[in-house]
């Protein structure tokens, strides 16, 4: 099995496995705060924060790729920013990989942790308030862990849908073996090379592999830890 | 009686819509952009159905159309992508022409100073600094990246350069990531560098380091219908010389 992939090929799925694993890591906290501001925050704006969340889900991935490209870039206003105060470049880098898939699939995870919390009964935090729980407290020991299930599930998603992303990915932080050719990218190269098919097939088959395990590990662990809560 | 005639010809009235052919579908290569865009106009205002243009790397346009892409006419920007086709016999015999050239240049960021002489052994890594790349097409499809890959081949700078390259899709991809600074070098033709004026040439390449940059262009197979052979015939014809010469083209005579 391991002989069937050449290194390089190798190399493109540890690299997606590394993205996708990257930009879950670092959206998820932001997810958490931005699904609290839109589901129980109240503030001028907030249908328009909402909107703007879901906007890489509508927008072109490429129109993303290119406005993080404007953006971050080190001609854009954040990016001269970062390479001048820190120091860093995210083109052409796995970081920036992992951020243009990040954003692509933030609205999946802060549409999970907000059905999640919507779920959550507020009875319960009203329980814990007349016990003379504070809100970092009750949002730690009560919500929290009852948002739980969602939280873990829509997780997962968000890492599948993040193995296959292709469009913002190649316009922000191209194409480079090693650094940001994750698997959709190398599936691509390889299609535009006569006689390619081959190694463009087995990558396909990698990829549909992963996406299946990862839908199915999805529902798997929000099942085993609804029953851990006891629902 | 009256409703049923009416309705009737609700139903029918769009069909006059058909009555005027579509427009022919052009796949040609990124760095023709400017100028088929602007033939497409002039040949719209002869009062022609405006053809569509479909602009990408060749390798990519090849690609599509093995795989039965409904295009009428093909203009690569390289011989082989070309041969590809009509080795697989989709290209109409007789049609294939070769009107254009161009030159390979290396540019950089229209702010950055200093030219760069591209003679044998040319030290491009000074340039680029530790962690700086190089943008240009893939080269192991993109016609530019082809190119490029002779020219760098020829140079005897290959081995050091391939690991700093950046792998753009298409020439105008390339070119993006050196105007917005990414890339503080980038191969691309002389006439994609014309038309942008936030980069700069540094140097062009000996035109004997590389293989002629010429663009065949051909009708395909399935499309031998008038309105494609006119388009074809303006395409290729003396009108259009004066626009791919201005945009920076070289025209066989």
């Amino acid at each position: 099995m391991f002989a069937w992939l050449t290194p390089d090929e190798w190399e493109a799925v540890r690299l997606s496995l590394r993205v996708a694993g990257l930009s879950v890591l670092c959206g998820l906290p932001l997810a958490v705060l931005a699904a609290l501001a839109i589901a129980r925050g109240r503030f001028p704006g907030r249908a328009l924060l909402d909107a703007a969340v879901h906007l890489p889900l509508v927008l072109p991935p490429v129109v993303v790729g290119w406005g993080l490209l404007m953006l971050l870039g080190v001609r854009g206003p954040v990016g001269a920013l970062l390479q001048d105060w820190f120091g860093v470049r995210l083109v052409f880098t796995t970081g920036g990989a992992a951020l243009a898939t990040g954003v692509m699939a933030f609205p999946l995870m802060v549409r999970a942790v907000r059905l999640s919390l919507e779920g959550v009964d507020t009875k319960l935090e009203a329980a814990a308030r007349t016990l003379g729980a504070g809100r970092l407290d009750r949002f730690l020991t009560v919500t929290l862990p009852l948002m739980a299930p969602g939280i873990l599930s829509g997780a997962v998603v968000a890492f599948a849908a993040g193995l296959g992303e292709f469009g913002a990915v190649i316009t922000f932080a191209s194409s480079i073996p090693g650094q940001t050719q994750t698997l959709p990218l190398a599936i691509y190269a390889a299609t535009q090379v006569p006689g390619g098919e081959t190694t463009a097939a087995k990558l396909s088959l990698v990829s549909f592999t992963l996406a299946i395990l990862g839908l199915l590990l999805s529902d798997l662990v929000g099942r085993r830890m609804l029953r851990l809560l006891g629902r | 009686m009256r409703r049923r005639s009416l309705l009737l010809a609700g139903l029918l009235a769009p069909a006059s819509a058909l009555a005027q052919a579509p427009g022919a579908t052009v796949m040609a290569a990124a760095s023709l952009t400017d100028a088929l865009r602007e033939l497409g106009q002039a040949w719209a205002a002869k009062g022609h159905s405006a053809p569509r243009f479909v602009f990408a790397a060749s390798s990519a346009l090849a690609r599509q159309v093995e795989q039965g892409a409904p295009a009428d006419i093909f203009m690569s920007a390289d011989e082989p992508w070309a041969d590809y086709l009509q080795e697989r016999n989709l290209l109409l015999p007789g049609t294939r022409v070769s009107p254009l050239g161009n030159r390979l240049v290396l540019i950089a960021p229209a702010d950055q100073p200093g030219d760069v002489v591209l003679a044998p052994g040319v030290d491009l890594l000074a340039r680029l600094g530790p962690t700086g790349r190089i943008a240009t097409g893939d080269p192991a499809s993109v016609p530019v990246g082809k190119y490029a890959q002779a020219a760098l081949t020829k140079l005897g700078v290959w081995d050091r350069v391939q690991p700093r390259l950046a792998r753009a899709e298409n020439v105008r991809a390339a070119l993006l990531l050196v105007e917005r600074g990414e890339a503080p070098l980038g191969i691309v033709y002389a006439t994609d560098a014309a038309a942008s004026p936030g980069v700069r040439v540094v140097g062009t390449f000996p035109e004997d380091s590389h293989p002629p940059i010429t663009y065949p262009f051909a009708i395909l197979a399935r499309s031998d219908r008038p309105e494609v052979r006119a388009l074809f015939a303006f395409l290729t014809g003396p009108e259009a010389v004066p626009v791919y010469r201005r945009l920076g083209f070289s025209v066989r005579p």
